[in-house]
């Protein structure tokens, strides 16, 4: 497995530098109590540069290099930020995909990001995104509604 | 039973370093990872009649790319590719080719879908969009680890001492990787600001 572009110094990797230290230490926070309290691993990151890659790419590999979440139940969440190409990405560990579909998470970056950083308020951008996806996934398992049958995947 | 011991670890010696258990070993992660690119490819399939649906309510008269969606679908479902098919290249290019109709089309879709607004603003588009997308970002991802797992594959076969066991034992014969889907290079374009 390469090198991670960015170092996982915590649940916030704050590269690019958007975040005051106060708001880093309670999006930590939040964080933490959704691993402790549900399982999920979600970490937020921002970068200063996506070297040139596609967002999808770059934190896929982030997102493995990193084993965010349980390799059993695959339950990692990466929030990417990339201010300098202005790209947002959600990266969704497989077990997670029906808690946090795609066009759950599209609808988040859509609806309640974008609007925020397009205003120049990445602070609150990112604390509003991040904490949609987390209520998302505090609430108790839904029904199985999901648009496609568990299908047996090989981790990567 | 030591001098048995040791006899029976003598025989097992050249047989370790051989290929007996790593050939079949990166075949059979070779093919899990496969499974992995046609469930992707399934699930984008899946999602195909619900955007004709939801096209047809807003741009009806635009039947000819539906048409053209609707039977590269169906044609794609009929091209199997089964793990033993691996490979042989032809097998495997009338599968990417089949899947290959199926991607210009929707990018078709996608181009007409620029001239009805309603169309792209409504709830049930913007859901399969980013449905849409996310199935193509995963058949990517799948692609990509297949390839790596059949580059694990056919450097082991090919190489000494594994490919003693791999002729002699296994028949190995190497497997095709898949061609990157075309525009997979591009990014789709939500940008902020």
């Amino acid at each position: 497995m390469p090198e991670p572009a960015l170092a996982l110094t915590g649940r916030v990797v704050d590269d690019a530098g958007l975040l005051l230290p106060q708001q880093e230490a309670t999006l930590t926070r939040a964080l933490a109590a959704l691993e402790r309290d549900k399982g999920p691993q979600f970490v937020v990151a921002t970068t200063r540069s996506l070297q040139g890659r596609r967002i999808e790419e770059y934190s896929i590999d982030l997102a493995r290099a990193w084993a965010i979440g349980s390799a059993k139940r695959n339950d990692g969440v990466v929030l990417l930020i990339a201010p300098n190409e202005r790209k947002v990405r959600i990266e969704v560990g497989y077990g997670l995909e029906k808690r946090l579909p795609d066009e759950f998470c599209a609808k988040v970056i859509r609806e309640t990001i974008m609007p925020a950083f397009r205003q120049g308020d990445f602070p609150g951008g990112i604390a509003r995104g991040a904490g949609a996806l987390i209520e998302q996934m505090r609430r108790a398992p839904m029904a199985s509604l999901g648009l496609f049958p568990q299908r047996p995947r090989m981790a990567a | 039973m030591k001098i048995r011991l040791a006899v029976a670890l003598l025989l097992a010696a050249p047989l370790a370093g051989c290929g007996i258990n790593s050939v079949p070993t990166a075949e059979e992660t070779a093919k899990a990872k496969w499974a992995n690119v046609q469930a992707d490819y399934q699930r984008r399939a899946d999602l195909i009649p619900n955007l004709v649906e939801t096209v047809k309510g807003f741009a009806k008269q635009e039947s000819t790319v539906l048409t053209q969606v609707t039977e590269a679908r169906a044609k794609a479902t009929q091209t199997v590719l089964s793990p033993d098919d691996l490979n042989d290249p032809a097998k495997v290019k009338a599968f990417q080719d089949a899947q290959g109709a199926v991607s210009a089309a929707l990018v078709n879709i996608r181009n007409i879908t620029e001239a009805y607004p309603e169309l792209k603003s409504s709830d049930n588009f913007l859901a399969l969009q980013s449905q849409l997308e996310g199935t193509e970002n995963r058949i990517n991802v799948s692609i990509k680890d297949y390839n790596e797992a059949v580059q694990s594959y056919n450097t082991i076969i090919r190489t000494f001492p594994d490919m003693i066991g791999a002729k002699i034992i296994h028949g190995a014969k190497p497997m095709v990787p898949f061609q990157s889907q075309p525009g997979s290079d591009k990014a789709p374009a939500v940008k902020f600001g």
